[in-house]
């Protein structure tokens, strides 16, 4: 459905985008992920014809559009601040795109009921922007941006400022709609768990340049570089060189030895392991089993549902453990931390 | 014994103190606004008294004669000529202000340019429009035609447009720029090529800004001396020309006191019909 | 970009340009003309002559034209910001009812036509024995400046953080010293700038100044204006180019003081 080929965006001397180059597929919700200035808007804004490459070529449905200007390519978009009219009524914004896509003011009125229906907001039609909640305004901004029936839907950072307890309500009610709606989706985002939950696919970027490209679990479980291990959720990192030991293949971090998969690189390698919080085992009795440590415990955090546990080991370093919420356990105990071999994740 | 002299730093706390308590910052408020009322309306207000000309044998006779229709043709002509002007200005200041939001590289630089002229005595600028005009002058000589404009109506409304445009661009302007550029984006996404942005979204968006620089080219415009008495002849003499001449000319002190009393109730008049439909303190909110 | 916007770029480019031209023309006509070789300005050619500014200087009237005006613009911008420096603190720093309302007052010199103003000064003087000329010019100018000098204080206190005067006063500063050491220090470049506003507006006001001045006693732009009526000399092209370099160059200087 959108093929982005070979996208590099020079703005004077500063590459904002080298040579990106990926494909969605329709129906598949896409995610640019990545930290601020690494290009992720630039490429939004380009897909959509608000910003010119330097070089590089988009096609929409195997046509080529990057001369195309953004009203001729029949894309939906959300915007970072909605965007929506605040001259204009909730019912005004949507027809907007409609009228502009050439449907007849009979169907328009029938079409942005459809739409107000679909986003839940049938009741708000005749009300200015300036009246709605945010979380309100960013549904509207979905339903203006679907009533057309783009062939694509740009998503630049929609939830970037809503609080906590709403961006999460709002992501499933998002990646719902899009999968009753069936709409190709592009969605742009910093924060890693719109990533992880929402996308069916997801581009990490940094610096202009895709360092991964991949489903969720891919990106969580086997990341290709250490950028994408750190950015993509929580871990706690061991740095040494490889050697044998044992019958396997360890890792001497400070004074610890730490055992990994077979399939780690060969002795004399400088290598990080991670560990992912939620694979790491707290007790307080020790299970003699490899990759154990003792420690002792510095800070509770109860996250909610969970809490997040920070132990320092003997030799100094801080472990991230995440256990269930409120665990039986207080600042200052002595316990053991021990992960499986196969959880390491080596790069 | 000896007496010590006060060091200035110990007469100011000593003052300082004095007045803290004594004097607030109503009272300073209070100092700015007497010293308005005592010099400027309390004068208006004593030309009152001078218009009417009790006492004498003939009261309200100035105002009488205000009726004449050479002074109601001057009232009538101020107030076209303002209309007139204010069209022409807002055009122009609305393509660059235009410019300057969405086109200019350097703004800063076409900013000040757009600036200095009002650093620039107004009789200073009329006699370049009037040079430019006229038969003897620069554009006469680098044409060969002669474009007999000068002394015409035309030629005091391009002059009034010329003079009072830089007070057009800036409420413009920053109506303009406050317009959040995403909209924009969003509504050439939505299907708008950039004319219907414009007719749809930006010229609306911008409607505050064209207000309030239209009330202040109007005001500006209808109320000028200068334009019309270097520009125009005797047939383009505006209500400002009429009073100025009646005191200047004809010592007639009452005659012109009933005149600018009569223009100063008509432009309150026309603030006030101006208030009901656009509210001025939101207009005028952001000088 | 596709040729077609390309094409509509050029057409607004050159469409503003014409219109900037139309803005700035007047002015450069004038400063142009008045190094011509005639009697009429007419802009030169190949002879560049600074006659008419030779002439002006042997001018015994148009001297003394400019050394009135400088005087009063002088003394005008310093009771100008001096009053108009109270007032904006005092509006600023208090609430009451209907504030917002009240402060339109401080600005009614500008919104009042300027004939108005100069008829109802003059007579308002003639009754409090105020003589014209000097006293009455000053008087009026100081009046007439006044809401530019206002504003723009206003503007600079509006911004300015009062946490830095609590700072001093907790320190053991009284007002005074807090005003000198701390307040005055940050607001003065304002009032400064505000002066110099004042200055220039003073400097090229006219038609208000044609009902003050007395007969020996007259400004630049009165000068100008009355030469104008008699005939077109390039006289008056070397007396506005001083006045314009003048006003400009304070006007610069306020600027780069307020920011």
């Amino acid at each position: 459905m959108l093929e982005v080929e070979g996208f590099t965006k020079y703005y004077g001397d500063l590459c904002a985008v080298d040579d990106l180059s990926f494909r969605i597929e329709a129906g598949e919700f896409v995610t640019l992920l990545g930290p601020s200035g690494c290009g992720k808007s630039t490429t939004l804004h380009a897909i959509a014809g608000l910003v010119e490459p330097t070089e590089g070529r988009t096609r929409l449905r195997g046509d080529d559009v990057t001369d195309l200007p953004p009203e001729k390519r029949n894309i939906g978009m959300a915007f970072q601040s909605t965007a929506l009219f605040p001259h204009m009524t909730v019912r005004e914004n949507i027809a907007y795109g409609l009228r502009m896509h050439g449907y007849s003011k009979a169907d328009i009125e029938g079409r942005v009921d459809d739409s107000l229906a679909l986003v839940d907001m049938p009741e708000h039609s005749e009300h200015k922007p300036g009246e709605l909640s945010g979380g309100q305004q960013q549904r509207v901004s979905l339903a203006r941006a679907l009533a057309y029936e783009p062939d694509i839907l740009l998503l630049d950072e929609p939830l970037t400022g809503l609080d906590r307890v709403l961006q999460e309500e709002m992501r499933s009610w998002l990646r719902r709609i899009q999968l009753e709606v069936g709409v190709t989706t592009l969605y742009v985002t910093h924060d890693q768990e719109d990533a992880l939950s929402m996308s069916d696919r997801v581009v990490v970027l940094r610096d202009g340049r895709a360092e991964q490209i991949g489903s969720p679990e891919l990106i969580y479980e086997s990341p290709e570089s250490p950028f994408v291990a750190e950015f993509v959720g929580k871990s706690t990192q061991f740095t040494g060189k490889v050697a044998e030991a044992d019958g396997g293949v360890v890792v001497h971090s400070d004074n610890k030895k730490i055992t990994l998969p077979d399939s780690a690189p060969s002795p004399g390698t400088d290598v990080t392991a991670y560990v992912r919080p939620e694979d790491v085992r707290v007790s307080i009795d020790p299970t003699r089993s490899t990759n154990e440590f003792p420690g002792t415990v510095l800070n509770i955090s109860n996250l909610g549902n969970r809490a997040e546990m920070t132990i320092e080991l003997t030799d100094g370093k801080t472990v991230l453990a995440h256990t269930g919420r409120f665990p039986n356990f207080a600042v200052g105990d002595n316990v053991y931390i021990q992960f499986d071999i196969d959880r390491v994740i080596v790069l | 014994m000896s007496v010590e002299r006060p060091t200035l730093g110990q007469v100011t706390h000593i003052v300082g103190d004095r007045l803290q308590g004594r004097i607030s910052n109503h009272h300073l408020a209070l100092l700015g606004v007497s010293f308005v009322g005592f010099f400027l309306i309390l004068p208006i207000i004593f030309l009152i008294p001078e218009s009417l000309n009790l006492g004498s044998s003939t009261p309200f006779e100035s105002y009488r004669r205000a009726m004449d229709s050479i002074y109601v043709d001057a009232f009538v002509r101020s107030f076209i000529f303002g209309l007139a002007t204010t069209a022409v200005t807002l055009s122009l200041a609305y393509l660059l202000a235009y410019y300057l939001t969405f086109a200019a590289r350097r703004v800063r630089i076409v900013m000040t340019l757009i600036i200095v002229p009002l650093w620039i005595a107004y009789v200073i600028r009329y006699f370049g429009i009037l040079l430019f005009l006229s038969p003897a002058g620069p554009f006469a000589n680098l044409t060969g035609i002669d474009p007999g404009l000068l002394f015409t109506s035309p030629a005091v409304i391009l002059g009034l447009a010329n003079v009072y445009l830089p007070f057009a661009v800036l409420p413009l302007y920053n109506s303009l720029n406050a317009i959040n550029k995403e909209l924009i984006d969003a509504s050439r996404v939505l299907g708008a090529d950039k004319w219907w942005t414009i007719i749809k979204i930006i010229f609306p968006l911008s409607l505050p800004g064209l207000v309030a620089a239209g009330l202040i080219v109007f005001i500006l415009a209808a109320g000028s001396f200068l334009g019309p008495a270097v520009l125009g002849g005797p047939q383009q003499a505006m209500i400002a020309n009429v009073i100025a001449k009646a005191f200047l000319e004809n010592f007639n002190i009452q005659f012109a006191s009933a005149l600018a009393i009569i223009y100063t109730i008509l432009l309150v008049g026309f603030l006030i019909a101006f208030n009901t439909v656009f509210d001025i303190q939101e207009v005028l909110g952001d000088i | 970009m596709s040729t077609k916007t390309r094409l509509e770029g050029v057409k607004f480019q050159g469409v503003v340009t014409i219109v900037f031209a139309f803005l700035l023309l007047p002015v450069i006509i004038v400063v142009l003309t008045s190094f011509t070789t005639q009697t009429f300005p007419t802009i030169p050619r190949e002879d560049f002559s600074f006659e008419w500014y030779v002439r002006l200087l042997q001018d015994e009237k148009l001297l003394r034209a400019l050394t009135v005006s400088f005087i009063v613009a002088t003394g005008s911008a310093i009771l100008s910001a001096i009053i108009g420096t109270i007032a904006a603190i005092g509006f600023v720093r208090s609430t009451f009812p209907y504030k917002q309302q009240i402060s339109t007052v401080m600005l009614l010199p500008m919104i009042i036509s300027p004939v108005i103003t100069g008829i109802a000064l003059v007579r308002y003087f003639g009754k409090i024995q105020l003589p014209s000329g000097y006293p009455a010019l000053i008087m009026g100018h100081t009046i007439l400046s006044l809401p530019y000098v206002f504003l723009l204080v206003r503007s600079e206190l509006l911004t300015f953080d009062e946490d830095l005067e609590r700072a001093s006063r907790v320190l053991g500063a009284d007002p005074a010293t807090t005003f000198r050491h701390v307040t005055g220090p940050i607001v003065s470049p304002a009032i400064l700038a505000g002066g110099f506003i004042a200055f220039v507006v003073s400097f090229g006001e006219f038609t208000a100044t044609q009902f003050l001045i007395s007969p020996d006693t007259s400004t630049v732009p009165v000068v100008i204006y009355t030469m104008l009526r008699t005939g077109l000399t390039p006289t008056i092209n070397a007396l506005s180019v001083i006045l314009i370099t003048v006003m400009v160059v304070v006007a610069l200087s306020s600027r780069r003081l307020a920011s």
